[in-house]
């Protein structure tokens, strides 16, 4: 296999697209080589884009929180403004893996691999974020129901093109976010459910809520149910139950034997639902 | 491919092969075998080095990617070939290693821990060897190890 350090995001573009498809693109690693040392995939190149320049810190100005694609996962955690902003985003980015996985992989490889429930995926998914994506066609931008095509497939194609960053909206005075993670213990687990929320609230009403969960089906789903229910409403504890019972019409686990039954998920995915509501209840009071 | 990296503060030049990882390589090539690799799979630290001040399960990081990078592994840790590091010695002390295999990985992470703050929280220590198994101590000698060592290291040590 042959390696190729891109600095930047044009210098990754143009090594695969020379490469026809062989190469694949490399940011923090802990997907792409896992899969390549158990022959999962068979690349003839990796693009590495850990060190391209234009690809890497956190911006925030004019209202967006701009995120490289080659941020690692222990830099959002731990952002002192990103804390500020969105705690529920540093959760969700601080509990991948480990702190030596936190410390190389990405928030935008935990989207690309697109396996169900990506602890920063789910976490970033309620705060509305648009993927830039740089192919030989030029720049487009991708919503994150966009971006999944299956159980471990992603709409982008890693050997043919580059996402460069996410920008998600800095949240206003009356918007709060939350994470929550059931697992079977606090390090090195995936977890058993997941669940984000989102919410606006205005003059004691919920203006718009957004909730997402998993791993429930492809990707972090929405609980579209759910979020028209809260609409309107007051965030009462009756209110924020009922929104977590209806996350489940949603909502579609299956059976893990490691991480929880069907039932087991079924049981439990509304009070992580609610719990993620009352979070968000809790930060605007 | 040529790889110029620092490792253990000496610079570093080899013809590599850049499908292997980092763990591979150090072990192989450079023969130094303190560095474990227990899983392969980045799930167990036993392969952390510190790379440019972190902490990194060196066994998924492609070799290449230490190019221009100053890494140190578990031969760098002691200050000199007879004096061990304090995190070695209260590894010793305190009864922290058992059959040692977790043991290298987890002196390196508390090591990148501690190098940064060394008056940590019960929360931060358990954060920073949270990716590191051990299969024989049951952790609260390691964790006793790395509060020990910590305040050693606030005396300057
Ligand atoms: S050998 Fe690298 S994490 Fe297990
Ligand atoms: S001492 Fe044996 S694995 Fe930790």
């Amino acid at each position: 296999m042959q390696y190729v350090k891109a600095n930047s995001a044009a210098e990754a573009l143009d090594a695969l697209l020379k490469a026809e498809g062989k190469a694949i693109i490399c940011a923090g690693g802990s997907d792409v080589m896992v899969d390549y040392n158990a022959g999962k995939i068979a690349p003839e190149m990796l693009v590495d884009v850990s060190r391209a320049a234009d690809m890497q810190g956190i911006k925030i100005a004019n209202g967006k929180i701009e995120i490289g694609a080659a941020v690692t996962l222990t830099e959002i955690a731990t952002h002192p403004e990103i804390k500020k902003l969105y705690p529920s985003l540093c959760k969700g980015c601080g509990t991948v893996g480990s702190l030596q996985i936190r410390n190389s992989a990405t928030l935008v490889g935990n989207v690309v691999s697109a396996q169900p429930a990506g602890d920063g995926a789910v976490a970033v998914s309620a705060l509305e974020p648009v993927f830039t994506v740089l192919s030989k066609d030029g720049v487009r931008e991708v919503a994150m129901a966009d971006m999944y095509a299956g159980f471990g497939k992603s709409k982008i194609d890693n050997s043919a093109e580059v996402v460069t960053k996410v920008t998600i909206p800095v949240p206003a005075a009356d918007e709060a976010a939350a994470f929550q993670r059931l697992e079977l213990r606090k390090s090195l687990s995936l977890p058993m459910l997941n669940a984000a929320a989102m919410v606006k609230v205005q003059n004691g009403k919920i203006v718009w809520a957004r909730i997402t969960m998993a791993p429930v089906g492809v990707g972090p789903v929405r609980a579209q149910e759910a979020e028209a229910f809260l609409a309107g409403k007051e965030m009462t504890d009756d209110v924020l139950a009922e929104a977590g019972e209806l996350a489940l019409k949603n909502a579609n686990p299956r059976s893990n034997p490691l991480r929880g039954s069907k039932e087991f998920r079924i049981a439990t995915l509304p009070v992580m639902v609610r719990r993620a509501l009352e979070d968000c209840r809790a930060q605007l009071q | 491919m040529v790889l110029h990296t620092t490792i253990n503060g000496q610079a570093v030049v080899a013809d590599v092969d850049p499908s292997i990882s980092l763990a591979m390589f150090l072990r192989e090539k450079l023969f130094l075998t303190g560095t474990k690799i227990g899983c392969g799979k980045g799930e167990c630290g036993a392969c952390t080095v510190i790379m440019d001040g972190k902490a990194v399960t060196s066994c998924i990081i492609p070799v290449m990617r230490a190019d221009g990078a100053n890494i140190i592994t578990i031969e760098g840790v002691a200050k000199t070939p007879t004096q061990l590091h304090p995190i070695q010695e209260e590894f010793i002390q305190q009864g922290a290693i058992q059959c040692g295999f977790c043991t290298p990985g987890m002196i390196m992470s508390a090591k990148a821990l501690l190098d940064k703050n060394n008056d940590p929280t019960v929360a931060e220590v358990r954060e920073a060897l949270g990716g590191n198994l051990c299969r024989c101590t049951g952790y609260v000698n390691i964790e006793k190890a790395v509060f020990a060592a910590a305040e050693r290291m606030r005396k300057g040590e």
